[in-house]
């Protein structure tokens, strides 16, 4: 498994595009992969998220083999001074122990399925609206992903939801909604394993579209 | 012998002692002279009263939030219009809170307590246009000056204490001390009559010394999820050491 880490150049109009449009993006980085080559690992998937701040946009990608970016890197980074940045992801995983503290980060795309009338003939997908229905989504989760969320300074759940945000673009003729949540804040290590897993195959639904990358991060006191 | 702890605050109070004619000064902390003054007046005493007993209490102050200097520029008429008075400049601490220790024997500082919750006279901070605001009396307390002022709790507004981001505060005292002390300062405000025809004050040497104490609205950082997600960096999970 390998991790990446590509700054965008937001004032190129390459990038503008693939901002405006996870669909665009979600190509973008399949096509950081020969469309033949079968995984050499055979585990875990293509993962990626956008991190926009202020003053920069960072990719981080997750994926089974090792990608080139340089497509991306022409069209929409600093192709004379900017490359990006891939390190092995494996080596790292295999130190994860029960009982470690992490900061994390993860976007999401929480949502329930049910029927929209009690005789709807199907069953759907609806968005988690408020923050309390995002949240409690994610805390009824995490057993299954291998950690749980220690109580912070208020003995509530030391997670905080930053970016709440309904996100809607064309893909083919039709438009796709999406209501995508970060997640931020502390999380301890129960099973390494299934922490690991959660980590190379992702969390939620939407995963091609930008949502499901958990990331990790040392705490830093002050 | 132990100390009574007051709180001294208001808009504006007014401190001063080496005021003459038209410009009338304030120090940046509360005078002996007036600390007594305003126990004289919580207690009954008039101008011309003797202040034997008052003189035996010694004062430390400790300043817990210093207050801006205002100037105040003032005309005035007399009552017919035709004469100008003197224009004067007034001086003023706006914003400042002072802890005030008054070290004496038990029973004159219970008489004391009694007296400013039911003052015979209106109590003023410096001028008679400062009246005091929020909690005066903070209760009677073991030890002599300088040891109450460096227990005492930081008695500064709420909004100041929020505003210092630190887990200490280091504050000013200003206690009475030998004048053989190399550090002294000369301050005239030993009051010995407040009688207006021959008001009369001696010198007396102050030492400041700053005492540190802790800051009741500080908070300890904790790697909270905020914290945590401004300087959220997945790059430094593979440079940790684990």
């Amino acid at each position: 498994m390998y991790f990446t880490r590509c700054a965008l150049n937001p004032a190129r109009r390459g990038a503008r595009a693939l901002l405006a449009s996870p669909h665009k993006l979600h190509g973008a980085v399949q096509a950081a992969f020969p469309p033949h080559a079968a995984s050499a690992t055979g585990q875990g998937r293509v993962l990626w998220r956008l991190d926009q701040t202020e003053h920069q946009v960072q990719l981080y990608l997750v994926s089974p083999d090792r990608p080139d970016l340089t497509h991306l890197i022409e069209q929409a980074g600093w192709p004379t001074t900017t490359g990006w940045d891939t390190r092995e992801y494996q080596p790292v995983l295999t130190r994860l122990a029960a009982g470690q503290m992490w900061g994390f980060r993860l976007k999401a795309n929480p949502v329930h399925s049910g029927r929209k009338t009690p005789d709807a003939q199907r069953s759907q997908r609806f968005h988690h609206v408020t923050v309390a229905q995002q949240t409690d989504w994610l805390l009824t989760r995490t057993d299954k992903f291998g950690f749980t969320i220690p109580l912070g300074e208020n003995k509530e759940p030391d997670v905080a939801v930053r970016g709440r945000e309904v996100v809607r673009f064309e893909r083919k003729s039709a438009t796709v909604s999406l209501s995508t949540v970060v997640f931020e804040g502390r999380l301890e290590v129960v099973d390494p394993d299934r922490l690991r897993e959660s980590l190379t195959n992702g969390i939620g639904p939407a995963k091609g579209y930008g949502c499901g990358l958990l990331t990790l991060a040392p705490l830093r006191r002050g | 012998m132990s100390c009574l702890l007051l709180r001294l605050a208001a808009p504006l109070q007014s401190w001063g002692t080496s005021s003459r004619f038209t410009r009338r000064n304030t120090d940046r902390a509360p005078s002996r002279s007036g600390v007594l003054g305003l126990l004289a007046a919580a207690t009954g005493r008039r101008r011309t009263d003797p202040l034997e007993e008052l003189l035996e209490l010694r004062i430390g102050v400790r300043i817990e939030q210093p207050g801006q200097l205002e100037r105040d520029f003032q005309t005035a008429r007399s009552l017919d219009g035709q004469t100008s008075m003197p224009l004067s400049y007034r001086f003023y601490l706006a914003d400042a809170v002072f802890a005030v220790a008054v070290y004496g024997p038990d029973p004159l500082l219970e008489t004391l307590t009694q007296a400013l919750r039911a003052p015979a006279f209106p109590l003023f901070l410096g001028r008679r246009s400062c009246p005091p605001a929020g909690v005066l009396l903070h209760g009677v307390h073991d030890g002599d000056v300088a040891q109450v002022l460096a227990d005492a709790p930081w008695l500064a507004s709420k909004w100041v204490q929020k505003q210092h981001r630190a887990p200490t505060v280091t504050l000013d005292t200003v206690a009475d001390c030998p004048a053989t002390e190399a550090r002294a300062e000369l301050v005239r405000d030993e009051p010995i009559s407040f009688d207006p025809r021959h008001r009369q004050y001696a010198w007396r040497s102050v030492l400041k010394t700053p005492v540190t104490i802790p800051n009741p609205m500080h908070r300890s950082p904790m790697p909270t999820a905020a914290q945590a997600g401004g300087g959220h960096d997945p790059m430094a999970f593979f440079e940790e050491p684990f």
